[in-house]
């Protein structure tokens, strides 16, 4: 009995080391990130970086202010409300457009359903890196959408350089299809097939079953497409950084690249401050939906 | 209200392809407005692929299906005036049970929206779920659920109602009580009602006529008593009855019946509807084997034999017997009063009377001789 106790009291502490080393290894970075950005920037010694900034009690560790991060929120202001105006429309239609493409495929029966399926899914494994150059082409000489988007600018509240968010919009709703049409179908699948007969017969179209029926059904996994569509597109660099290039137009990722950097130094209190002020939204959206995200990942 | 006709009704799926599968073969017949036929058989015959042809869930490869004399093979589901229950209730979960009633309604009528509510709630009264109106299926109980369903049916007052085993998922009380009321519902409305189940008893119970699918081949079209007493073939003799008839194969020698444990002498009449057939199987209702008073075998139709298990049913005993040379397990079925005491192991007299008995061909399957019902008071199989 007392060999398996002592022997079961060893494997529980092995347990919590392993666990406790895990949480640090993953948390360190980011509370080192948090104490340098309330460290104030002239104090900043880049020494003792995981210790909050305690000086006078710690002297290496620098003093403690508030600065960076009202630099921060000024110098990413309009990244933010950029990468809002983009994030907020492309996740509603890429989910709205993945649920379409899923219900059509899987709960209405036609004829070669399977390979149009199938080439969905090959549209997730498409590397984003691929169509960079094709891209550019399109956005720039091939569709006249600056052109087209200018009257839209007398609107208030519009400029003319949102016709890149525009092209952003689409590119991301266009590449967010897939993946959110295989979300869906694992859902719908499981969507009882006589509920969809009866439905059938109390005289609903393919349509009308899909605005009452399904669509009211798919809430849980919408909440996960969300999530998973939001965190994609706010923390994307690669397409903003093509299609909208450097400019009024800069989303958050692309104006987190130059904050803090300039001929005199780097400031690293500002630098982390931005990271973790850019990172807050994408947070508060998994707080919000995090339990809904759960629930519809594992049924 | 109409009659509906199905008219050498075939289907085929994967025609044509190495996996093709006939699930209804040249099914014929007709059912008449008002009544309430059950489509029975084992699984897989072919019944729901039947019940799903007439309801236009599925098309139909061959024939013809006619409801009150209109071809409706090529109308949508929902124009042809049916409504349906399904096994599983197939309610709408984020709707109310009332929105559950009406979005059929909505669906595929110009009805006022305060028509449609008076409606609902007509039907909710006739099915007994007015104060349920306001729930969702997931806070109801099963049965409560199925009335649901049969509400939703009831509403759309069409020409005939299709019921997809409603009762399967009920418990035994309950499933009993909704028969009852299935029964009696349909006797107001008087809709012509379809009902398809696996459970023979059902079939007996509540149907007008019942038609005996198996592999997709009708076997029969008839009134249970009819189906019960004069079946057309093997395969409905052994269906219809629980417990089921017991089945003897036998080989023609002379004027007696020669199987491995016992012979059975034939009675005249008997004889010559056998025709030229040598294989024949002998079958008898455990209802119509008695037990002789005498302990030994007298009569030329008594037979010796050991009792291997009772069931008591309560009215009735179930009693399991074996010829005194057969190997344990090899059984027939008797069926006496529940008042009469057996135990296992008993030795007993069993007596066959030859007028209760059913011939049947072994090569077609084909009835050849049914019991008689010349000496039975009362009934009337038409």
């Amino acid at each position: 009995m007392s060999t398996s106790e002592g022997g079961a009291g060893l494997k529980r502490t092995a347990l919590y080391v392993v666990l406790v080393g895990m949480a640090g290894f993953y948390l360190l970075p980011i509370l080192t990130g948090l104490f340098t950005s309330i460290t104030s920037p002239a104090s900043y010694t880049g020494q003792a970086p995981f210790l909050p900034p305690l000086s006078p009690l710690l002297p290496e560790t620098g003093s403690f202010s508030l600065q960076s991060w009202g630099n921060a929120f000024d110098g990413l202001a309009r990244g933010l409300a950029n990468s809002f105006i983009l994030v907020i429309p492309a996740t509603i239609l890429s989910g709205l457009f993945g649920s379409m493409a899923a219900y059509g495929l899987t709960n209405v029966d036609w004829r070669g359903q399977v390979g149009i399926y199938a080439l969905f899914v090959a549209g997730i494994f498409i590397p984003y890196q691929a169509v960079l150059v094709p891209l550019t082409q399109f956005w720039y000489n091939v569709v006249p959408l600056q052109s087209l988007f200018a009257p839209f600018a007398a609107l208030p509240l519009v400029q003319e350089y949102h016709w890149k968010l525009v092209a952003l919009i689409v590119t991301h709703t266009a590449y967010g299809i897939p993946i959110c049409t295989l979300l869906f179908r694992a859902h719908y699948k499981k969507l009882s097939t006589e509920m969809i007969e009866a439905a059938r017969l109390d005289g609903a179209s393919v349509s009308t079953i899909y605005r009452r029926i399904v669509l009211p059904l798919s809430v849980p996994m919408f909440a996960v497409v969300f999530i998973y569509q939001f965190t994609q597109i706010w923390n994307d660099l690669l397409f903003a950084l093509t299609i909208v290039q450097f400019g009024d137009a800069s989303v958050v990722t692309q104006e987190l690249v130059g904050i803090g950097v300039s001929q005199s130094g780097t400031n690293f209190p500002l630098r982390m401050a931005a990271a973790l002020l850019a990172a807050l939204p994408t947070l508060v959206v998994y707080v919000l939906f995090g339990d809904k995200f759960a629930e519809g990942v594992t049924t | 209200m109409a009659e509906l006709t199905l008219d050498s009704v075939t289907k085929v799926f994967n025609e044509g392809g190495s996996d093709e599968i006939v699930a209804v073969d040249d099914v014929t017949m007709g059912i008449e407005d008002g009544e309430f036929l059950v489509l029975v058989g084992p699984s897989g015959c072919g019944k729901s692929t039947t019940l799903r042809m007439i309801a236009g869930l599925e098309t139909v490869t061959d024939g013809e299906i006619r409801l009150g004399g209109r071809a409706i093979n090529d109308t949508a589901p929902a124009d042809r005036d049916i409504a349906m229950v399904f096994q599983s209730y197939a309610l709408y979960p984020h709707m109310t049970v009332r929105e559950n009633m009406s979005f059929g309604l909505e669906e595929s009528t110009e009805m006022p929206d305060d028509e449609i509510r008076s409606t609902v709630e007509d039907a909710a009264s006739m099915m007994g779920i007015e104060e349920l109106l306001d729930r969702k299926p997931s806070e109801l109980s099963g049965g409560q659920q199925q009335r649901v369903a049969l509400g939703r049916a009831i509403v759309r007052d069409p020409a005939a109602f299709l019921m997809d085993e409603p009762l399967s998922n009920l418990d035994a009380k309950l499933r009993a009580t909704m028969r009852t009321e299935l029964q009696r519902i349909q006797d107001d409305l008087g809709v012509t009602t379809v009902y398809v189940t696996h459970d023979q008893t059902e079939a007996m119970t509540m149907g007008d006529r019942i038609a005996v699918l198996d592999d997709g081949v009708l076997q029969q079209v008839g009134t249970p008593l009819e189906c019960y007493h004069t079946p057309n073939n093997r395969f409905v003799a052994g269906f219809i009855g629980e417990p089921s008839m017991n089945f003897f194969p036998t080989t023609r020698e002379g004027d007696a019946l020669e199987n491995e444990r016992f012979t059975y002498p034939l009675p005249d009449d008997v004889r010559e509807t056998l025709g030229d057939a040598t294989n024949v199987t002998l079958g008898v209702r455990p209802e119509d084997v008695a037990f002789a008073a005498e302990s030994e075998a007298s009569a030329e139709h008594d037979f010796e034999c050991v009792v291997d298990v009772v069931e008591p049913v309560g009215e009735s005993n179930n009693v399991y017997l074996r010829f005194a040379d057969a190997p344990d397990g090899e059984t027939f079925i008797a069926t006496i009063s529940g008042m009469r005491t057996v135990s296992s192991g008993d030795r007993v007299v069993a007596t066959i009377p030859p007028d209760a008995i059913h011939l049947f061909d072994d090569r077609t399957g084909e009835a050849l001789k049914n019991r008689s019902l010349d000496d039975v008071d009362g009934v009337d199989p038409t």
